[in-house]
């Protein structure tokens, strides 16, 4: 394996390479881009949670001028209009009832915009009005009716990712095991015991969905999007059109900012049944409000113990989790079963029970959110481990330390072995944020962790083509969605092809020009398509080493690779000199490729832990209850980073992500109501609240499956954010918070009910 | 958030045109001074205008001039240009701080303190300043022209007191003068304020005793609102005004609606004056406030 010193692209912070065009505007997303010949659509959207769709009247709308079509559950006969890679419960829009405020019920296609909006006021819906099941509690009680009165058929990775399936209003059970919790418990010297709650979240991407479908007269669907998962919403396309994969192209331009709210189908089947319905290409793109009514993160409520024993060991764990998954499975049954293994957390814990479920209720479809549920297990879980540090009479860190798993070492019986320094990064993270400095008053600090099972399922393909010119194109089929990967791929490409980084460009991804890529999410991309891309590369050079031996008349044995080329006693050749003289001909280009599968060294799960290890100061206006960041510390152990600026740019915005929830995140309802779904409304964290310190950290041991050792960052950090920041503000006041965000009146009302306990 | 509905938008040259304008087109016609405000209701809808006025085409409108002891601010001045006019900066140091804290650049650049104090957002800081500060706008009309008091301007939530046909054009501020302090804080979570209060004091002998006060709260109530019965508990020395500001903080909580919502619970919002009032008193005395 090359040193670190001797790498010529990788591991060092090239500038990205959409840098300026971003900055400039000049760089075309979704929301940019008309087609010839396009309308537009606009949404009318329920304003019940449950109710029986009566009629529909379009009478009125259909004489607007400018009007082209109108689209209805009523529409869509020949086609299978249920989608969902989970479960396929969700039509592409209402069919005969709603489950939630906010679900399309008709679609306007006209001329403009504008026009399309005005239509929408016309268009009269009658209803009757249905219980609305808006809780968790409700949804499991007997006798509530069922929100999907029919069991689905499955998508494509129910069963393909173990999924058990469930019944009545449970969409999906979990359940994890190891050990003996109840005879553990038994004889615990200590157990920390609680129930916590993680607020529903909107994951806030600055472009909301857009899609432009064109479903021409040949059948061929193509279609545009913001889509993080371009494959499995070609999946779907193809499901509910009955098309075959080659008749469905999805491009996606760059996409501004996803953080799991763009993973898999979204608009894309309700765009396209709109430009099938009236032969037209079609453009939809919606507002931020009506992105607040797409899709939302799982809030959780988890009741959970864990014990450890008189030395300080952790002994046993065990959880139960409910997580809110709105009115359609969405990707919310892959997040109950990442929670059900993410609550473990980084620890040896020989007593194991988890039971996990995701619940349907009539609020907005919960989905994947940064972190996949590893945001909503690890607050209860890191703060548990803080309260049984302090009945063990042990300092946190210590505590942490003493019980986290050591790398090689295996936790979860028959996953993959910890390929992460979790003692080493605890222990940094706590020297950075120098916790034997003594603590001014109302200040906390406190260091956190976690391990995410992360790549999801390893397929990966990947092409690379290489001119006789001496450039480079990488064909990919991950997502650009800001995270850099374009960049990434692209030093990868010229660190093995030995050419300057200018000359490699990326073409994708496109799904009739890429290869799959099963998504860009769970933070693999440089793990998978940067090892596809290294494996296309060197692929690509064992065919110029055979053509090299041809023209040069030479063994290959007998050739020398150099970075860029070959050599053969005196004479060097590049590998564009190569292809020229082996096909005498200008202009001309070969293909390297490389699949990725479940196989070899990607057999086990998962494909890399992720991990996550920050530490906050805290500050605490205690008349207010306002917390603020005095320092943030992040350790982003990722094996290698091949760009660290960029990577440690992941680490700060992950943590940064996760002080929403942390602080002021919320999505909240009155009754079926959401009430805060707007962006005046909605807080989000903004640069005036990052910490007054920030040091971040890069460990690169080369411990992952990745290219050159690397492994995936960019989610860590979000998971252990607020409970760092619950476990710092109960040591500044000895108040221990359970139920996120922790806002000034959260916090102020906790201080006074600890005053008020105090003096009587 | 929808995009927004058809609207003609009219370009007048006079505040008389503007004027004649509004009688035109009367509840079909608004006002845009910069639209940060207006332009958002109009896409939720909750506003439907036909027709926008234009005032900030209106040449001279945005001037800031001293007058006759007083500062007198064009009503299409941005909130930035306040904030940075040193005219303001020396005459009235508190509304230029104050200003400087009004959201955000982006907001402060386009949006008008006249365009501010008619819409009457429930969250509107300039307007809980000029409260305690004096300030008075000038309505100019067809028919003619009148002062009105900031209080007497403020009709409700997003109401104001304009008799139609009128135009907003100058808000008129007292300079402050050495006997003089005053302060404004806000206490923010969201977009907009939770909190806002502002104080106005007067002191003959550099803040050894208080003849007189004003104070007044915004955000935590449908509109600002001033906290008479308080006011009169803030004279005396200033051992007695500190050790009454509890008590004036619960005179000013009682005299505004202090409102549940999700910016915090009327329990919190009175905490948050209590706090805040002790907070602005140092303040305003140029001192540490906490």
């Amino acid at each position: 394996m090359k040193e670190r010193s001797e790498f010529a692209v990788v591991n060092h912070s090239v500038p990205r390479g959409d840098g300026i065009a971003k900055v400039t505007g000049s760089a075309v997303y979704t929301s940019d881009m008309a087609v010839e010949h396009m309308a537009w659509a606009k949404v009318l959207r329920s304003p019940f949670a449950r109710a029986r769709i009566l009629s529909i009247d379009i009478s009125q709308a259909k004489s607007q001028p400018g009007l082209i079509d109108v689209l209805t559950g009523g529409d869509l006969k020949g086609l299978s209009p249920y989608y969902g890679h989970g479960v396929r419960d969700h039509p592409l829009i209402a069919i005969g009832q709603v489950r939630f405020v906010g679900e399309p019920v008709a679609a306007v296609i006209a001329e403009d915009e504008l026009t399309a909006q005005e239509a929408l006021g016309k268009i009269v819906v009658e209803y009757e009005e249905l219980d609305a099941i808006l809780d968790v509690d409700t949804a499991l009680a007997q006798g509530t009716p069922r929100i999907h009165e029919t069991d689905f058929a499955d998508g494509a990775f129910r069963g393909f990712d173990d999924f058990p399936g469930a019944a009545g209003n449970i969409c999906q059970a979990v359940h994890v095991a190891w050990g003996d919790v109840d005879a553990a418990f038994a004889v615990a010297a200590h157990i920390a015991e609680g129930e916590f709650y993680f607020p529903m979240v909107y994951a806030y991407a600055m472009e909301p969905y857009v899609a432009i479908a064109d479903y021409d007269a040949k059948g061929q669907l193509t279609v545009y999007s913001s889509a993080q998962h371009p494959f499995m919403v070609r999946h779907d396309l193809a499901q509910v059109f009955g098309l075959p994969l080659n008749s469905v192209r999805v491009i996606v331009p760059y996409v501004g900012g996803g953080y799991g709210s763009k993973s898999y189908t979204k608009i894309e089947p309700l765009v396209a049944a709109c430009s099938w319905k009236a032969g037209r290409p079609v453009k939809l793109q919606l507002s931020v409000e009506e992105a607040f009514l797409t899709t939302r993160g799982d809030d959780a409520r988890v009741r959970i113990r864990t014990a450890a024993d008189a030395k300080g060991q952790l002994v046993a764990r065990q959880a139960t989790i409910h997580l809110n998954t709105g009115a359609y499975a969405e990707n919310s049954p892959m997040v109950c079963r990442k929670a059900a293994n993410r609550i473990v957390g980084p620890y040896r814990i020989p007593n194991v029970k988890i039971d996990c479920f995701a619940v349907y209720t009539n609020t907005v479809p919960a989905s994947s959110y940064r972190g996949l549920g590893g945001a909503q297990v690890t607050f209860p879980g890191e703060s548990q481990i803080d309260e049984l540090a302090e009945k063990s009479g042990c300092d946190s860190v210590e505590f942490r330390l003493k019980n986290l798993a050591q790398s090689r070492e295996s936790i979860h019986p028959g996953m993959r072995p910890i390929d992460a320094d979790l003692p080493g990064d605890v222990r940094e993270a706590a020297r950075m944020l120098r916790m034997d400095r003594p603590l001014a008053p109302g200040r906390g600090r406190a260091v956190c962790c976690s391990a995410s099972d992360a790549g999801a399922h390893p397929v990966t393909l990947a092409m690379v083509q290489i001119y006789a010119d001496g450039s480079v194109s990488v064909l990919s089929g991950s997502t650009e969605i800001g995270q850099g990967s374009h960049t990434v791929l692209a030093q990868i490409a010229a660190e093995e092809m030995g050419v300057p980084l200018e000359k490699v460009r990326l073409v994708g991804s496109d799904t009739a020009v890429t290869l799959f890529e099963r998504s860009t999410g769970a933070s693999r991309t440089t793990t998978l398509m940067g090892r596809a891309v290294l494996e296309a590369c060197r692929e690509a050079i064992a065919q110029c080493k055979v053509m090299a031996a041809e023209v040069l008349g030479v063994p290959a044995e007998a050739l020398v690779e150099e970075r860029g080329g070959i050599r053969s006693g005196e004479t060097r050749l590049t590998w564009s000199e190569i292809l020229e003289k082996y096909f005498q001909m200008e202009g001309c280009s070969i293909i390297g490729r490389a699949y990725l599968r479940k196989a070899g060294d990607l057999k086990l799960v998962p494909v890399f832990w992720e991990i996550g290890v920050v530490g906050v100061e805290i500050a605490l206006d205690e008349e207010t209850g306002r917390i603020t960041l005095e320092s943030l510390v992040t350790i982003g152990d990722v094996g290698l980073a091949i760009n660290p600026a960029m990577t440690e740019g992941q680490d700060l915005g992950a943590a940064t992500m996760g002080l929403g929830a942390g602080l002021f995140e919320e999505l909240i309802y009155d009754g079926q109501q959401l009430m805060n779904g707007t962006m005046l409304e909605y807080r989000v964290p903004r640069f005036s609240d990052l910490a007054n310190n920030v040091e971040m950290k890069l460990v690169q041991n080369r411990d992952g499956v990745g290219p050159y050792g690397a492994k995936g960052g960019g989610e860590g950090a979000v998971n252990p954010i607020s409970p760092c920041i619950a476990n710092a503000l109960h040591q500044a006041t000895g108040v221990r918070m359970r139920t996120l965000p922790l806002t000034p009146e959260r916090v102020w009302k906790a201080l006074q009910e600890k005053k008020a306990r105090a003096s009587t | 958030m929808t995009t927004l509905s058809r609207f003609e938008i009219h370009q007048p040259a006079s505040v008389l045109e503007a004027s004649q304008m509004l009688a035109q087109y009367g509840d079909d016609a608004g006002i845009y001074a910069g639209g940060t405000e207006l332009l958002l209701a109009m896409k939720h809808a909750a506003l439907n205008y036909r027709h926008l006025i234009d005032l900030k085409v209106i040449l001279g409108l945005n001037s800031i001039n001293v007058r006759n002891g007083s500062l007198e601010i064009g009503a299409t001045s941005a909130h930035r240009s306040i904030e940075r006019s040193a005219i303001v900066r020396q005459n009235q140091p508190a509304l230029a701080e104050m200003e400087s804290q009004v959201a955000n650049v982006r907001v402060r650049v386009t949006g008008t303190l006249g365009g501010n104090l008619c819409f009457a957002e429930p969250h509107s800081d300039p307007a809980t300043l000029l409260l305690v500060l004096g300030g008075t706008v000038r309505a100019e009309s067809a028919t003619g022209a009148r002062e009105i008091p900031v209080a007497e301007l403020i009709a409700g939530a997003y109401a104001n007191n304009f008799l139609p046909g009128e135009v907003l054009t100058k808000i008129t501020v007292p300079c402050a003068k050495p006997s003089h302090r005053a302060g404004y804080m806000k206490f923010q979570v969201h977009e907009r304020p939770t909190l806002g209060l502002g104080l106005w004091m007067e002191t003959p002998d550099d803040g050894r005793t208080f003849t007189s006060a004003r104070v007044a709260v915004g955000c935590v109530c449908p509109f600002p609102t001033r906290g008479v019965e308080a006011e009169k508990v803030l004279t005396g020395s200033r051992g007695e005004v500190e050790k009454r500001l509890p008590e004036a903080a619960d005179l000013i909580a009682d005299a505004a609606d202090l409102v549940d919502d999700h910016e915090g619970s009327v329990e919190y919002k009175r905490h948050l004056i209590h706090i805040f009032l002790r907070r602005v008193f140092r303040k305003a005395l140029r001192e540490p406030v906490s």
